[in-house]
């Protein structure tokens, strides 16, 4: 069930009422409620692997109550890597058995060795790579004790299948999201009406921006081919506020659900473009993804390298990249995603220039210069690496950049549907305007500030409004859905 | 000097940022440019200045400023 349908509608509706004000009383019997609803959403997307979820869940549970109760540290590690071998081994079994078997056949063949391996037909469950990272976290945290475990099963069941967040995240913590579910939630209609913000404002970004920018992308990287590096450059520039749109919009909606059932779950997205350099912009971009492997990959291996300095550093910087690119897929343009990622730190590391808060232009209106071009520059770093990240293969990106980097750079763009193209530029600059005058904001239509009902009620019916006259017929799917 | 005022200019110096104030009871989430990039960089100041070697799940410990002058006192006192 994706997020703009009518089924997830009525299903939603139905949920909503009946948590709410037939099941709110008893929380053993809301949060059984919630775990029977999760399954139930899993199920109708995939029932398939409905038994590898609860697998998981099992596994993780039982390890985290042992994990806490064991006082000898071999033991202790055993248990832990017990964990990691089930949660990762089911991960890599799923995502990238084929992609070894095809990179390991392809290397011999280079010396003209044929290897007659055959793949397996293994389908990828939905959400593995979200749910994963959740179970591994738990039992990461109870090892080090940062997190105690629970020994109420469907309290860790409910975290680990969320429905809300369990196609595509935001990847909570246990810290976050288990102790709100050891607790009584309430409501509030300011609460309740901020939420319904969020959710109108992750529609709009998805079925509007997201999908509109996806119908000049995929037809300029079909026929990268044949058009000037004018367009190429038009494709790379669409499908990176496609990515932005489609994913935070996804995420706004499942925070967005998330806090109308009383839950507040992981920022995701915290206006990623307009960050001043790229270690700003990946504190902004995918939080939940980025900050897990920061703390479970980055931290202890920087830990590690502490003493060999800069090096050190970036060595660190570039093995937590390319975890994250290819957390992505099984393909080595994620591998070169992340690794070119990684690179874009040098400058930063050599000038010492990482850390933590850049010049804030906090309630000034408008950027100032030097503002915009830091924006705009890392803007277009980002850019180029997203050619790699939507291509299907390194050669076809190669191909890619071949091409955009040529003289056709000065043709004029070449490509169908220029008039909805100019709009959607248009709905792009009005997305990016409201998003930049709540940059400070929870998420991109906090307009509680608005002391005018009258212009608050305008600005949600120009928004459905648009939605209504932007929405295709076809339902597109969330492009976070595949990973 | 207390081991908490030596740390204090130590995070002063390491941040660039003079305002900062520390308790025992400070973590991360109180001090913005506290991130995990950082985080090395002032471990490393930490060991140079006091002469001293965590080990990585001493460091990963640690969650606030209080257990860091603990670990701190523990390793000068060996």
């Amino acid at each position: 069930m994706i997020f703009n349908s009518v089924s997830f509608s009525i299903f939603f509706i139905v949920f909503f009422l009946l948590y709410w004000f037939v099941l709110n009383k008893n929380l053993k019997l809301q949060n059984g409620f919630i775990l029977a609803a999760s399954y139930v959403f899993y199920a109708r997307a995939d029932w398939h692997f409905l038994f590898l979820l609860a697998g998981s869940s099992a596994v993780s549970y039982f390890l985290g109550i042992y994990i806490g109760k064991v006082t000898n540290d071999r033991q202790k590690r055993l248990l832990l890597y017990l964990g990691l071998l089930q949660g990762l081994g089911t991960l890599v079994y799923f995502k990238y058995f084929n992609f070894f078997i095809t990179s390991f056949a392809n290397a011999f063949s280079i010396f003209h060795i044929n290897l007659n391996i055959h793949t397996f037909q293994i389908l990828l469950p939905l959400g593995i790579s979200f749910y994963t990272f959740r179970t591994l976290s738990y039992i990461i945290d109870i090892y080090n004790d940062k997190t105690k475990p629970t020994r109420d099963w469907v309290v860790f069941f409910c975290y680990i299948a969320f429905f809300p967040c369990l196609i595509s995240g935001p990847i909570d913590r246990p810290n976050l999201l288990i102790p709100q579910l050891e607790k009584k939630r309430n409501f509030t209609y300011e609460h309740g009406t901020d939420a319904m913000r969020q959710i109108l404002w992750g529609f709009f970004k998805k079925m509007v921006i997201a999908d509109n920018c996806a119908a000049v992308t995929n037809q300029i990287f079909d026929k990268y081919l044949v058009l000037p590096g004018s367009t190429l450059l038009l494709g790379a520039f669409f499908f990176t506020i496609e990515i932005y749109s489609d994913f935070s919009g996804y995420s706004d909606l499942a925070i967005g659900f998330a806090r109308l059932l009383g839950f507040n779950v992981t920022q995701n997205f915290n206006y990623p473009f307009f960050a001043q350099n790229i270690a700003d912009y990946w504190r902004r971009w995918h939080i939940s993804l980025t900050s897990w492997v920061t703390d479970y990959v980055f931290t202890p291996i920087a830990i590690a390298f502490r003493d060999y300095g800069k090096l050190g550093l970036l060595l660190a910087i570039i093995l937590n990249m390319l975890i994250v690119g290819i957390w992505h897929g099984a393909n080595w343009t994620f591998v070169l995603y992340g690794f070119v990622n990684g690179l874009y730190f040098i400058p930063l590391i050599w000038l010492g220039k990482l850390g933590g808060k850049k010049k804030s232009e906090h309630s000034k209106l408008m950027p100032s210069l030097a503002v915009l071009k830091n924006i705009l520059g890392t803007f277009t770093l980002v850019m180029l690496t997203n050619i790699i990240f939507r291509a299907e293969s390194i050669s076809k990106a190669f191909g890619y950049y071949r091409r955009l980097f040529s003289l056709s750079l000065f043709k004029t763009p070449v490509f169908q549907g220029k008039l909805d193209a100019a709009v959607t530029l248009f709905l792009i600059g009005l997305m990016f305007t409201i998003e930049w005058l709540h940059r400070e904001k929870q998420h991109g239509l906090q307009i509680d500030y608005i002391k005018s009902r009258f212009l608050r009620l305008g600005i949600y019916f120009s928004l459905m409004f648009i939605i209504f006259i932007f929405d295709f017929t076809e339902q597109h799917q969330f492009i976070y859905f595949k990973f | 000097m207390t081991i908490l005022k030596e740390l204090n200019d130590i995070f002063i110096d390491v941040f660039e940022n003079e305002d900062i104030v520390l308790t025992v009871s400070t973590s991360a989430a109180d001090l913005e440019e506290w991130d995990s990039l950082n985080h090395i960089h002032l471990i490393v100041s930490i060991e140079k200045h006091f002469n001293i070697r965590f080990t990585s799940k001493e460091i990963q410990s640690w969650k606030n400023v209080g257990e860091m002058v603990d670990s701190i006192n523990k390793k000068i006192a060996v």
